[in-house]
């Protein structure tokens, strides 16, 4: 008689293969990493740049460049570069973000030597046409007002100047009207400084020949380009913020927007990995304590998770949600209640299990297939694709202990500590 | 081309397996032949709400996420009008962990007026965050009871109304799943690094101990032919007007769906599309317009969805996108820009088969429709189509007595 009490054997996973990238370094400063893996005919490559809003002078610049590199070189116009890329069944996918700029491109892999001839002119030789420039920011601006009707865009951009400062890179808050001061020389002065080989990074995966692996050294490892220059750095200078709770009134709303965190060490840290963990038991999974309490036990949100954000120059952790507006409060109560848990009472043998046998799987997941592995490499660019912080990853996983996790979530995460950003109502 | 077999178990479960040796992860996917189309027009968003029930723990395991957690899985559900498809993706070495909940689940739930009190909550939150507390979010709660007046495509999947999701009684709960989850309702694929013969010992030692269910037998109506236009205006909260048209197209069963399908990528699949090329960049009208198909089995909708420049007139807007539209009927099409589009096409469909856990989920869907082999004439059947093709469907299907246009205008521009 089959016994449905019981559970199957639970294999633990003893070994996972991670994969280890062909690194190319070319003249010019640029480097190749390579997976050649899957069993499909595709072929991802991502280019990345140190040119994030980081850098920027002026607000939406980064991002502005970044996505209007397909819209026209000295060769070839928006249109055209549309047309080519369509009719190759190609995807070109810009990602501004705040320390980088980056452009993917998705490719058959039979028209790879036709789409990344595209690639390299975009992102080589762009000229952001006047034209092309004023529907950019007209648009933009229109879906940037749209965004600012939403209480989680509205926390996320509060709680990002309160956390940084408002005139910090990583915290400035924008307006609709910035769109309209951006010119084309600002864009043409950005890409010129910050696009150039000496920051940049190729990540390549899929079927990858040699062949096609000189054709990428060939487009990007000339001297066809811009030299490479210096970008500025900018001291990190947080704001001591007189108050700890920082509402954004919006009116009739259902739910409102929680953002609640605080500055936190990065992923070069050595606690990083184990503190890692402890985040994962508070709100990184399905499984964890924010959700089985303020989703399961209590019916508040429909999801709320949290997470450690590791920029190039801060990083910082965060607990996110959208909770109904009437018990917001109670909300923020019993997640305060948690991380108090958390620092005071060990983890049961049996959880912390779970969550170790989890995120082993995560990393497992995580390498599979070449769409993933190239995602999986990209969030380490900062420290060089180095494969040694996965291996980090997976000892710091096994060893961990109740002991570790008390210490670490007194150390890291006194709920005194953290600021708190509503967008909403917060009565 | 995707290799696969199949088998059924007496008590009428299908069973679909692909061996992909290149992945140490396998997926597994239930396919449950229910969804918001078999709700009552009284109790709509039930299929969701059940969905929701599914992860509460089962006849014999207390929890689903936990051991599924400790052997490094992972899983998730969607519902939608017609399907509720659940799905686990986990280390190859723990496949029958999956099929230990699995089937635990589809044997009985361990029901109980708390978790029901409880997902109720969720599932309202879950209402709030998308459909009302987001600029736009209520559009298909609008656009859906206009264009249909009598086929249950007229609610979406989260339900009518809130008051639907509040009013839900265990005993609704409990007559849904003996109506609608039973072994000869689903089909299961598993995909991964897995021989037929194993699945097939796993699927008889779980899944075979289950009986046969007396299951509801959809019986849809079918939507009548719209006669008329159809108009609904609302003002909104929101910063610029939008436009929403719906226009009755073929069912998926019908060849005319690629067509129509084709139809959509031409009008905006791609910066190079007409849609974005005419009434984006050349003339200004939208910051945003799409066209696209919602894909449903039985007769669906071809939509297009723009939000306004600011300053341009609700008619202008409407006016530009009937031009298109009779471009597409009456103007010049070449093979280049057909070629164009289904090398689109075939290139998603490709990376859509990067993964074990899409290719999973993807036969299980085909054979639902009638045989998992459907999953390599894809790309054949879009190939078919012809300039021809394409004239008749868009004739048929763009007049404006089949059309149910919404106009979302913004509070502030009035």
């Amino acid at each position: 008689m089959l016994n449905r009490k019981q559970h199957p054997e639970y294999k633990t996973i003893k070994h996972i293969d991670i994969p280890v990238p062909e690194k190319i370094s070319l003249a010019n400063g640029s480097n190749i990493f390579i997976f050649n893996t899957g069993t499909q005919e595709i072929i991802k490559i991502e280019v990345i740049f140190d040119a994030g809003s980081w850098y920027q002078e002026k607000p939406f610049v980064s991002a502005s460049v970044n996505e209007m590199l397909l819209e026209g070189t000295k060769m070839l116009n928006a249109q055209q570069i549309a047309e080519k890329l369509d009719f190759y069944g190609a995807f070109m996918q810009p990602a501004p973000t705040k320390d980088h700029g980056s452009i993917t491109l998705y490719t058959l892999k039979k028209y790879f030597p036709k789409t990344i001839e595209l690639l390299a002119e975009s992102i080589k030789k762009p000229v952001f046409p006047e034209h092309e420039l004023g529907i950019y920011k007209n648009k933009r601006k229109q879906q940037f007002i749209i965004e600012m009707e939403k209480v989680t865009s509205l926390a996320r951009r509060e709680f990002n100047a309160r956390l940084f400062g408002e005139k910090h890179p990583y915290g400035y808050i924008a307006e609709a009207d910035d769109y309209d001061k951006l010119n084309q020389a600002d864009l043409l002065n950005f890409h010129k400084k910050y696009y150039h080989p000496g920051t940049c990074k190729i990540i390549i995966s899929g079927k990858v020949s040699d062949a096609d692996i000189k054709l990428t050294e060939q487009h990007f490892g000339q001297n066809d380009w811009i030299k490479q220059t210096d970008a500025p750095k900018l001291q990190l200078d947080y704001p001591i913020n007189s108050q700890n709770e920082y509402i954004v009134e919006k009116e009739d709303v259902t739910q409102t927007a929680i953002r609640i965190g605080k500055i936190i060490i990065n992923k070069e840290h050595p606690d990083f990995h184990k503190l890692n963990v402890v985040n994962t038991i508070l709100g990184g999974y399905f499984g964890s304590r924010l959700m089985k309490v303020i989703r399961e036990e209590k019916g508040y949100t429909y999801g709320i998770n949290s997470v450690i954000v590791s920029l190039a120059n801060a990083a910082f952790f965060v607990i996110v949600s959208e909770v109904g507006a009437d018990v917001a409060r109670d909300a923020v109560h019993d997640i305060e209640h948690e991380i108090k848990i958390l620092r005071e009472k060990p983890v049961t043998k049996g959880e912390l299990s779970i969550v170790k046998n989890y995120m082993l799987g995560d990393i497992l997941r995580s390498f599979d297939g070449p769409l993933e592995i190239s995602s999986a490499y990209r969030s380490i660019i900062d420290i060089d694709l180095n494969p040694g912080y996965f291996h980090q990853a997976i000892n710091a996983i096994k060893e961990i202990t109740p002991e570790e996790i008390m210490h670490l979530a007194n150390m890291y995460l006194n709920e005194t500590s953290f600021i708190k950003t509503f967008a909403g109502k917060y009565e | 081309m995707i290799n696969f077999e199949r088998f059924t178990l007496e008590n009428g479960l299908k069973v679909i397996v692909h061996d992909d040796p290149s992945t140490d992860i396998v997926a597994v996917n239930l396919l449950y032949n229910v969804g918001s189309c078999d709700e009552s027009p009284e109790k709509t968003g039930f299929a969701h709400l059940f969905e929701h029930l599914m992860f509460e723990g089962s006849i014999n395991i207390p929890s689903f996420d936990n051991p599924l957690q400790m052997v490094g899985g992972e899983n998730n559900a969607f519902t939608s009008n017609d399907i509720t498809n659940y799905y686990i993706n986990l280390p190859k070495e723990n496949i029958e962990t999956a099929f230990w909940l699995e089937s635990d689940r589809m044997l009985s739930l361990d029901f109980s007026e708390k978790k029901l009190e409880i997902q109720k909550n969720v599932v309202i939150e879950e209402y709030n965050q998308r459909y009302l507390n987001q600029p736009y979010g209520d559009v298909f709660l609008l656009l859906r009871p206009l264009a249909y007046k009598v086929h249950p495509y007229q609610w979406p999947t989260i339900g009518k109304d809130i008051s639907h999701i509040r009013n839900a009684s265990l005993q609704d709960v409990k007559d849904f799943f003996m109506h609608h989850y039973a072994p000869n309702n689903a089909i299961l694929s598993v995909a991964g690094d897995v021989k037929l013969q194993e699945v097939k010992l796993l699927a008889e030692k779980w899944f075979a101990p289950i009986e046969k269910r007396q299951v509801y037998n959809r019986n849809l109506p079918k939507e009548p032919a719209q006669k008329e236009k159809r108009i609904l205006e609302v003002e909104r909260n929101v910063p610029y007007d939008a436009i929403y048209i719906a226009f009755h197209m073929s069912s998926k069963l019908d060849k005319d769906y690629y067509t129509s399908d084709l139809i959509s990528d031409l009008l905006s699949n791609g910066k190079s599309s007409r849609l974005y090329q005419n009434l984006v960049k050349k003339h200004k009208l939208f910051s945003d317009i799409n066209a696209y198909i919602t894909g449903e089995i039985d007769e669906g909708l071809f939509i297009i969805a723009g939000k306004l420049m600011q300053g341009i007139k609700m008619q202008e807007a409407e006016k530009a996108i009937y031009e298109e539209i009779s471009q597409i009927i009456h103007g010049p099409i070449d093979e280049y820009e057909i070629e164009k589009v289904k090398n689109k096409f075939e290139s998603t469909h490709q990376f859509g088969q990067l993964s074990v856990l899409n290719k999973a989920m993807d036969l299980a869907y085909q054979e639902l429709l009638g045989d998992a082999g459907k999953i390599n004439a894809e790309v054949e059947n879009y190939r078919n189509v012809s300039v021809q093709d394409i004239r008749i469907v868009a004739d048929k299907m763009f007049k404006s007595e089949n059309s149910s246009t919404l106009y979302y205008y913004s509070k502030n521009n009035r």
